[in-house]
């Protein structure tokens, strides 16, 4: 094999690490939202995908229909979908808090299918795009070039929001009260309640953090690939999902580590094995993940309470 | 006495009352619209059976299955694909089908069925999404997004069915045979110990009841009637496609299943007999609607609204859920259950053992 050669490969190879860094970047905020709210409520919120599926969609509307400016819109979209993401915790979760686990989950699927019609038929079925001129003009900027290997602003972008959002995340989780409260109802939910902590406020802000965090994610892909549309929250949901049990399930370092590393293995696996199994390599990683090794890379060993 | 007790204690009668409207249906007098009311019908057939096979795992063994719909295109894609390959029988390919189906779920459920719920449920999700991947891209087995079609239609004894309502008729005698078998499952020692799975996992392994065994049976009769149902389907609309097989679907069916009630045999049945003309009516509907609304100028109308009647299935899956978890014809037994701590059931539990009952039974079902 001669030098050329060799360049070539490992240039496609840096080339697919950045790509796969910068979806799993974003996964890796997708699933956050699910692990803490799995941590605190131990429940697969299925209607996250669609909280993120809103971030992007509520931006659009604001940049298509008001002409808000890009970044102003991103972030009422953000605040807009923390609140989506309280009430939905209020409405359809709160009642059933004492109630099995299959009826939660079942409400969970409801709500997902639910807000999936809602934007149907508010936005209808057509991939949208933001219109160029509405987004920043540096995103479509090479920021970066080695060799073949290109990296625009956007990917800076992305991957500095995500690296940013991440920290704010770890900083409130390990120092602040509220953190300190949300760990305390991770840990037992009737003895924080005990402790005097305000398990509904807490569990409230959870959602508040994690919607907001999916809302970001959705706004990052609706961009990066320039195309929303309303199920596009069933796919990325699934993998974050995915990346979430990867990362050990109620582990938020975990969701984070699990994001990069899936969204890493997608992209090389597309490249190298199968592009059309693209989908699969996330379930397949579940389902191993899952059979295997059910605590993930970072999750604590489960023990099933008698 | 209720409707609910008196289901709950003549399922027969039901279902006789049932059967007899059913063997009339394709006779009655609805000049052009008979044939597609009876393909309505049969539609509602094929989702009564899909509805009690999915209704053994969530409703008798109390996991919940969202891949189910993964079964239901093994069983289509089995039938269809041994049909045109190897022109076979319906008869042979009948039991084949669910044979394979059951053989898959034996195949999922052997690693996965020592998870707890949730684990379990999006396991499954993640089977069925494979399965559909697997149908849409193999394109030398399954020809992908081309379809499958020109699938021959059954015969019997030589005759070529055509007609709806032959068609009705072969689906009627398959649910016939699926309820008695569903019957006769539910007041076995099978179904007595799938119950108590659902009821109390560490009370029925206390029993000597070996869960991991019993859970992979209720999951292969699951499937295996998933299986059973695709192949008919294959054979009757004689064209199958990758997107007949998609997770709505599986929503579709676990809808059903909840609207008529979680472990209720002739609950379920009820559940589909309500939704799936339903939902041919909204369809309808609907698409009359948008036509309308399209040439009256009311352009805020989206054309998808016609898409969006599944936004009614959300609606049912949550407002079930939230105010009557044991759906519109419940089991007895589920009743209890989903309403824990409640009056009725402190009634109905004998005093001593509910003193013995601890605070995890409230989760059993999870």
């Amino acid at each position: 094999m001669d030098l050329q050669n060799l360049f070539d490969m490992s240039s496609l190879f840096l080339q697919q690490l950045v790509n796969g860094l910068t979806v799993g970047g974003v996964y890796a905020l997708i699933a956050v939202g699910y692990t803490m709210v799995y941590g605190v409520i131990e429940l697969i919120n299925f209607a996250h995908g669609e909280i993120y599926m809103f971030g992007a969609f509520i931006t659009f509307h604001l940049i298509t229909v008001y002409k808000v400016p890009f970044f102003v819109a991103a972030l009422v979209a953000v605040a807009a979908c923390a609140v989506i993401g309280i009430l939905l915790d209020i409405v359809a979760y709160r009642p059933l808090r004492n109630a099995p686990r299959l009826a939660a989950l079942i409400t969970a699927i409801g709500m997902s299918i639910f807000f999936q019609n809602l934007a149907l038929i508010k936005w209808g079925a057509q991939i949208k795009s933001y219109p160029l001129e509405a987004l920043p003009p540096f995103f479509s900027d090479v920021a970066v070039r080695i060799g073949d290997v290109q990296v625009t602003w956007l990917q800076v972008f992305i991957l500095a929001t995500t690296l940013l959002l991440m920290f704010a995340l770890h900083t409130i989780i390990h120092r602040t009260k509220v953190g300190a409260a949300m760990r305390a109802i991770a840990q037992d939910k009737r003895a924080a309640a005990l402790m005097g902590i305000n398990v509904n406020r807490v569990i409230s802000f959870t959602f508040a953090l994690g919607s907001s965090l999916g809302a970001v994610a959705g706004i990052l892909v609706g961009v990066f690939y320039n195309a929303i549309w309303p199920t596009m929250g069933y796919i990325a949901g699934i993998k974050a999902f995915a990346a979430a049990v990867l990362g050990g399930i109620g582990s938020v370092p975990g969701a984070m580590l699990g994001g990069v590393v899936l969204g890493v293995a997608e992209v090389f696996g597309a490249g190298y094995l199968s592009s059309q199994y693209r989908d699969g390599i996330a379930y397949a990683v579940m389902i191993l993940v899952i059979v295997f090794k059910p605590s993930g890379l970072l999750g604590k060993a489960m023990i099933q309470k008698v | 006495m209720g409707i609910r007790e008196f289901l709950e204690e003549h399922p027969w009668a039901v279902v006789g009352a049932v059967a007899a409207i059913a063997l009339i249906l394709p006779w009655l007098p609805l000049g052009e619209a008979t044939g597609y009311v009876t393909r309505v019908a049969t539609l509602t057939m094929v989702y009564m059976a899909l509805a009690l096979g999915l209704n053994i795992v969530p409703g008798f063994t109390g996991l919940l299955d969202l891949g189910y719909v993964g079964f239901y295109g093994i069983g289509a894609y089995t039938a269809g694909l041994l049909t045109i390959h190897y022109g076979l029988s319906y008869w042979v390919i009948l039991p084949l089908a669910a044979m394979n189906g059951a053989l898959w779920g034996i195949l999922l459920g052997a690693p996965t069925l020592r998870l707890t719920g949730d684990y379990f449920a999006i396991v499954t999700f993640g089977f069925a999404e494979l399965v559909g991947l697997v149908i849409r891209n193999e394109l030398w087995l399954t020809r992908g997004p081309m379809g499958i079609p020109g699938i021959a239609a059954p015969s019997i004894f030589g005759h070529v069915l055509s007609k709806e309502w032959e068609f009705f008729y072969l689906m009627l005698a398959i649910l016939v045979f699926v309820v008695i078998l569903v019957r006769r499952v539910e007041n076995s020692r099978l179904g007595r110990a799938w119950f108590a799975i659902r009821e109390d996992e560490i009370a029925a392994e206390a029993c000597g009841i070996n869960i991991i065994r019993y859970k992979i049976l209720a999951f292969a009769v699951s499937a295996s009637i998933g299986a059973l149902a695709g192949s008919f389907y294959a054979r009757w609309f004689r064209f199958i496609h990758p997107d007949m097989f998609k997770f709505w679907e599986s929503i579709l069916v676990l809808c059903l299943v909840v609207l008529g009630g979680m472990g209720s045999v002739v609950g379920v049945m009820l559940g589909a007999l309500v939704m799936i003309p339903m939902t041919e009516i909204l369809r309808v509907g609907l698409g009359a609607f948008v036509d309308w609304a399209g040439g009256a100028g009311l352009t805020w109308i989206s054309p998808d609204l016609v898409n969006a009647r599944y936004l009614i299935f959300g609606l049912i899956l949550v407002l079930m859920m939230r105010f009557r978890p044991e759906g519109l014809f419940p089991a007895v037994r589920v009743r209890g259950e989903m309403h824990p701590g409640s009056e009725r059931e402190r009634d109905e539990e004998d005093e001593s053992l509910y003193e013995a009952r601890t605070d995890h039974e409230k989760n059993s079902l999870g």
